[in-house]
């Protein structure tokens, strides 16, 4: 009862802090293998152009499970040391948009809302009646609809543009936080030994207790 | 051979007495509830954040074109880095949250009250180190809250009568918060734990001296102790247990949940985030300073309302054994104090509308209220009672004892029935 309240307490505080800004659902990121390398292949197509992931290096991902050919491909020349640092020099970028776009790295958390944000902002692009191009999340961006979601009005299409944005979130998720799965597995194990230890000494106390009276 | 050790070092030093007296023998009530764990447990983690600290210290860089990418290569090239990290950042909310578990548990029992003043002052004192040293660690990721959250506070000294400006600069080693505020806020970050140690054993020292104080409120004679081992040892531990399920299912699973989002964001003078927030476990006081419209009146006010507690040893002077247990009045006083607490929390979370700023003044009046009243419903509460006549099994207990030990500190006062 008392850990339950102290549970209780903790999420309390916790939802205190972050309540607002939680955009759509949640739309869940997969996390499996073949998802992330679309998410990265699409990421290294759309948005290595304009954005770098400065805290992630070729050899990260081929050491994660990548394709050895795929990850070669997008590295071209440079060594697997090299960051993903994107294309545009700095200065062309603050003369094209006013201002150097974020590195993605961390931006999964970076934003309130983390992936859900990040999702619906890349879908989120669409016409103001007075033809101007806007975004739902974020009205006055400055990055253009790189997916092109604000022109398709077919379903089939939008789904497969929300299919695209879907993986490249769940490779943004899993740079953000590359130790996750790890972190998880771990934390499987860890949970299953402290009940067991816990068990064991309340068992061990209450024989000790007993001895009283 | 072991035993010539020992007799060796006895001769010298007295090892085997320490361990028998302090440790192992040392008299505890065996009525203490579970709420007694949690000084043992504040213990354990003050080791976990030493340990952890270290280890991530080998690897962080103070630096503030560097620190921020040294925690990065924490989290993603050193060795279980991340869970060093992460254990380090959950484990001062865990902290908080254990402290305030043990303060409250002070408050409620009266344990504050004689033979026990110094024990709570020397607590006050962990407790603003303590304070000092979160603030100063929050710093040291070098993210935009951290930056920003570090500007807001260092500014507040700005209200120092006089020398006010210069105190802020002296604080921050340079006009804003840079580079200077974070190599001395990590030389500090790691000084200060030690001498939280230093204070541990002072607290310790003056523990020993008066001993637990217990859920009756009334100093058990000896038949009523127990050995601390192995009674409270193995309880120690069980509770330690259920601690670490708590706190690992928050390092394993949901490690962010205590961070920031905007913190991820390296730190950037240019541009303020449009809503500072400080952690969680300074947000009632935080909620205070923002209730005072006037700076000056609002650095006072917080100052003040964390060392309120330093005072319940003059403010609550009633002979009432027992804490709030056996008095009904501070009892609803000190639940509705919890509650108040939250809202304050709540208030200090939320950026500040009219409505808010409103329920955060009436939640301040109320919080220094509930101490300044004290005084005046402890003594009615204490005519009624002992009026009333207190509860048979406590009259019976104070009986008891009073045959085995010592008389009760009853002091007598003017206007007892006789
Ligand atoms: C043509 C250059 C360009 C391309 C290509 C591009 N971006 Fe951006 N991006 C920007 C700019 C510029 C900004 C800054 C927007 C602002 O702050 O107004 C930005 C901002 C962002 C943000 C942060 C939004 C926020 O809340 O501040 C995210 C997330 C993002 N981009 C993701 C992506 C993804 C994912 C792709 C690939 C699908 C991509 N970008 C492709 C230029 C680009």
């Amino acid at each position: 009862m008392r850990k339950f309240i102290v549970i209780l307490m903790l999420y309390c505080f916790n939802s205190v802090v972050h309540a607002e800004d939680v955009r759509l659902g949640n739309i869940g990121v997969d996390a499996s293998l073949p998802a992330l390398e679309r998410g990265a292949d699409l990421l290294m197509n759309a948005c290595h152009n304009c954005h770098s992931l400065k805290y992630v290096r070729y050899r990260d991902l081929s050491a994660f499970g990548f394709d050895k050919k795929k990850v070669d491909g997008w590295r071209g020349d440079q060594p697997p040391e090299a960051a993903l640092i994107g294309l545009l020099a700095d200065e062309s970028a603050v003369q094209m948009f006013g201002k150097v776009p974020p590195d993605l790295s961390l931006m999964i958390k970076a934003r309130e809302g983390g992936e859900n944000y990040v999702y619906s902002y890349l879908i989120g692009y669409y016409i103001t009646p007075e033809g101007l191009l806007s975004n739902h999340v974020f009205p006055e961006t400055k990055m253009p609809d790189v997916l092109g979601v604000s022109g398709v009005t077919d379903p089939v299409q939008r789904t497969e543009i929300q299919g695209k944005a879907h993986d490249i979130v769940s490779f943004l998720a899993w740079a953000a936080d590359p130790h996750q799965e790890e972190r998880h597995r771990l934390g499987y194990y860890v949970m299953v030994y402290l009940l067991v230890l816990t068990a064991l000494l309340f068992a061990v106390k209450n024989q000790i207790w007993s001895r009283l009276k | 051979m072991q035993n010539k050790l020992i007799k060796w070092i006895d001769h010298r030093f007295p090892l085997t007495n320490f361990v028998k007296h302090e440790l192992t023998g040392y008299p505890t009530p065996r009525n203490l509830s579970y709420w007694w764990n949690f000084g043992f447990l504040a213990g354990f983690v003050l080791v976990l954040q030493v340990v952890t600290g270290i280890f991530l210290a080998m690897h962080y860089k103070p630096d503030a074109t560097l620190s921020f990418d040294s925690i990065q290569h924490i989290m993603r090239d050193v060795n279980y880095g991340w869970l060093l990290r992460y254990m380090h950042a959950t484990g001062a909310s865990a902290f908080f949250l254990v402290i305030y578990i043990h303060m409250a548990r002070t408050l409620y029992y009266g344990s504050y009250r004689a033979p026990r003043e110094l024990m709570w002052w020397t607590g006050q004192g962990l407790l603003l180190m303590l304070m000092a040293t979160a603030f100063m660690g929050y710093l040291l990721p070098w993210g935009q809250m951290s930056f920003w959250g570090a500007t807001v506070i260092t500014n507040l000294f700005r209200a120092t009568p006089y020398i006010g400006d210069q105190v802020v600069v002296w604080l921050r080693g340079d006009y804003t918060v840079g580079d200077a505020t974070l190599t001395r806020f990590f030389a500090l970050h790691y000084l200060f734990p030690f001498l939280i140690i230093g204070g541990v054993v002072v607290h310790l020292v003056a523990l020993h001296t008066v001993k637990s104080s217990n859920p009756s409120g009334i100093d058990l004679a000896a038949r009523d102790n127990i050995p601390f081992h192995p009674y409270f040892t193995s309880k120690d531990f069980y509770g330690l247990g259920l601690f670490l399920i708590v706190y690992c299912s928050f390092v394993f699973f949901f490690p962010d949940s205590m961070i920031e989002p905007a913190n991820n964001i390296p730190a950037n003078p240019m541009q303020t985030p449009t809503h500072i927030v400080p952690e969680w476990y300074f947000l009632p006081f935080y909620a205070i300073l923002r209730s005072v419209p006037n700076m000056v009146g609002g650095v006072a006010a917080m100052g003040l309302s964390v060392m309120m507690f330093a005072f319940m040893p003059f403010l609550d002077r009633s002979r009432i054994p027992g804490g709030a247990s056996n008095r009904p009045i501070v009892r609803i006083g000190f639940y509705l104090f919890l509650l108040n607490m939250l809202v304050l929390g709540y208030v200090g979370a939320t950026p500040p509308t009219d409505q808010i700023i409103l329920v955060g003044q009436v939640a301040t009046l109320f919080y220094f209220g509930s101490f300044l009243l004290i005084p005046f419903i402890s003594i009615a509460e204490e005519r009624w009672l002992i009026k009333r006549g207190l509860p048979p099994e406590v009259e019976a207990l104070i009986a008891s004892e009073a045959r085995g030990k010592i008389k009760l500190p009853f002091r007598r006062r003017s206007g007892d029935i006789k």
